[in-house]
């Protein structure tokens, strides 16, 4: 019962959603090159532009059955950004065309500076969730090491995903046994930040003591004793996809380049 | 020549007094079982981890001795060679896991992709390591996710997948509930035959779990080496395990001819356990 339970909260951890879409079939390379070209393109692209790119990929989210998911959490995130944005760049900043509204002071131009952020953060938000949620890690590290890219940087990709929950499930047994000890962490904001060393001490002591365990493990399984690992279960490539992928990336340096030197 | 040979080796942490190992000699043949006891902190996870070649590293180095295998010593050695030589599995089983793998079979191949082996071959040991650690229903659980038993029962299949010669245990049921521990101890009994073994451990029941010959690591030097009934009768076994009542069990059944000296424990774990009258807290 235990480990189911603890099965259900290890899945949490992880955004992907398993679906038959043509882009949870696609080569994680594909999927991680489209996210870069969308990105790419919010930071070039016109407000309007932006504003497209995100419809489009709520609605490419929607038909790949991660729209749920991928909604919510751009909300989520968004929301607090959107308010910040308004309260900033509207009202606090002082601009030339400020219009008093008696209580505040709003800038139309400041409003739209906070509109064009904001849709350029949404943009690259929803093109990284669009990501996540279509791609599991592990076919991403499979597709990383079936390329020959290092295996330390398949750790760097795995590793904060996996390591996450163990590390926040210790993150509450400290903060339980410290609360059983006296720790008294229900009273004001002042009280909890002078709780904060107290929990944060042995929790990044037992994280060090755990990168110098894993280390070692990671040695004793060969861990970078050859520069390529083999691959199960190798993710499905084809030629079209490969030059999908190099357009693509020559499509997004084009989109960042050629603005560059227009600006210089 | 031995398999694994520990040749006088003196070791103390960087602005320690005290020498945690002081010239600590002793060889493993090839296929024996060998359990080596010592109290808590009493340089157990050290050795432990120079004799599966862990030590010496970048920072911590013996002050003399050095540990070999196949007459080799470990500085000489290629990681992929070590580690398809020799395998450690450590006290805390979330800690075991390599942070690489979304699955158990992932955790398992992880060692084996690592070697470059071909997939077949990568597959047959996944296979089989699984199947000796009885794993089959959980191949495609998180590891971060598995019960503490569970969890140390993989690290040993991803220990076997590398096809070692050597296992060090390092106390593998230290962490674990009564239950788990006895699921493990049950499984570690089936582990191949030819497989050397060589456990750490403060308590009894899983030395003699495994074990035919025993170490007493006494203040950081070897003090007794020979069958059970050699640690469990001399006379520093008491100071330094606190094993009072095993201790005189021991020495009752040896006087009453029960046990002749020399001898390797002739019994099952349920046996001796229950014939010393082994108390829970010690076992």
């Amino acid at each position: 019962m235990a480990s189911g339970s603890k099965q259900e909260a290890g899945k949490q951890s992880l955004l992907f959603t398993p679906g038959e879409s043509l882009l949870h079939k696609a080569n994680p390379l594909t999927s991680l090159v489209i996210m870069l070209w969308m990105i790419s393109a919010a930071a070039v692209l016109p407000t309007a532009g932006t504003a497209i790119l995100v419809l489009a990929a709520i609605t490419v989210s929607m038909a790949t059955g991660v729209g749920k998911r991928s909604v919510k959490r751009l909300l989520i995130t968004m929301t607090p950004i959107g308010v910040a944005l308004i309260v900033v760049h509207g009202l606090l900043i002082e601009r030339p065309d400020q219009t008093d509204l008696g209580l505040v002071a709003i800038s139309p131009d400041g409003l739209d500076y906070a509109l064009k952020v904001f849709m350029r953060v949404a943009a690259m938000l929803m093109a990284t969730l669009l990501f996540v949620t279509t791609t599991h890690p592990s076919e991403m590290l499979k597709a990383l090491d079936q390329r020959g890219v290092p295996p330390g940087v398949g750790y760097l990709v795995a590793s904060p995903l996996l390591l996450i929950e163990p590390f926040s499930d210790r993150a509450k047994a400290i903060r339980d046994a410290q609360r059983v000890r006296g720790l008294d962490l229900t009273g004001s904001w002042k009280a909890r930040i002078i709780a904060l060393p107290i929990l944060l001490m042995p929790l990044i002591t037992l994280a060090l003591s755990d990168l110098d365990q894993r280390a070692s493990i990671l040695s004793g399984r060969a861990f970078r004793a050859f520069p390529r690992r083999t691959v199960i279960n190798a993710p499905h490539d084809s030629t079209f996809q490969v030059w999908f992928r190099r357009i693509l990336v020559a499509v997004a340096v084009l989109q960042l380049g050629i603005p560059l030197l227009w600006h210089f | 020549m031995a398999l694994l040979e520990v040749h006088d080796l003196a070791f103390r942490f960087p602005r320690a007094e005290k020498l945690v190992l002081d010239g600590v000699s002793f060889s493993v043949e090839r296929g024996e079982r060998v359990a080596i006891l010592s109290p808590n902190a009493g340089g157990k996870t050290t050795l432990a981890r120079w004799l599966a070649g862990l030590l010496p590293d970048g920072v911590l180095k013996a002050e003399r001795g050095h540990v070999s295998m196949d007459g080799k010593d470990w500085t000489e050695w290629h990681i992929a060679e070590r580690s398809s030589a020799i395998q450690y599995v450590g006290q805390v089983p979330s800690q075991q896991m390599t942070g690489c793998a979304f699955t158990v079979f992932e955790e398992i191949a992880f060692g084996p992709c690592n070697l470059a082996l071909p997939e077949a071959e990568v597959r047959a040991r996944v296979d089989e390591a699984m199947t000796v650690c009885n794993l089959r229903h959980l191949v495609d659980r998180d590891p971060f996710t598995l019960s503490g038993g569970e969890q140390q029962r993989l690290s040993i299949a991803a220990a076997l997948a590398m096809k070692p010669q050597v296992l060090i245990l390092d106390e593998p049921t230290s962490n674990l509930d009564p239950e788990s521990r006895d699921d493990l101890l049950a499984q570690l009994e089936l582990l191949p035959g030819e497989l050397t073994i060589v456990v750490l451990e403060v308590a009894l029941r899983p030395s003699l779990a495994l074990a035919d010959r025993f170490l007493l690591l006494d203040e950081g030097r070897i003090a007794v080496d020979g069958p059970a009934i050699d640690v469990l009768t001399h006379p520093r076994c008491i100071e330094t395990l606190g094993m009072t009542a095993i201790t005189e069990a021991g020495r009752r059944i040896q006087n009453a001819g029960g046990w002749a000296e020399g001898r390797p424990l002739p019994l099952t774990l349920a046996d001796a356990l229950q014939t010393l009258q082994v108390p829970d807290a010690v076992r």
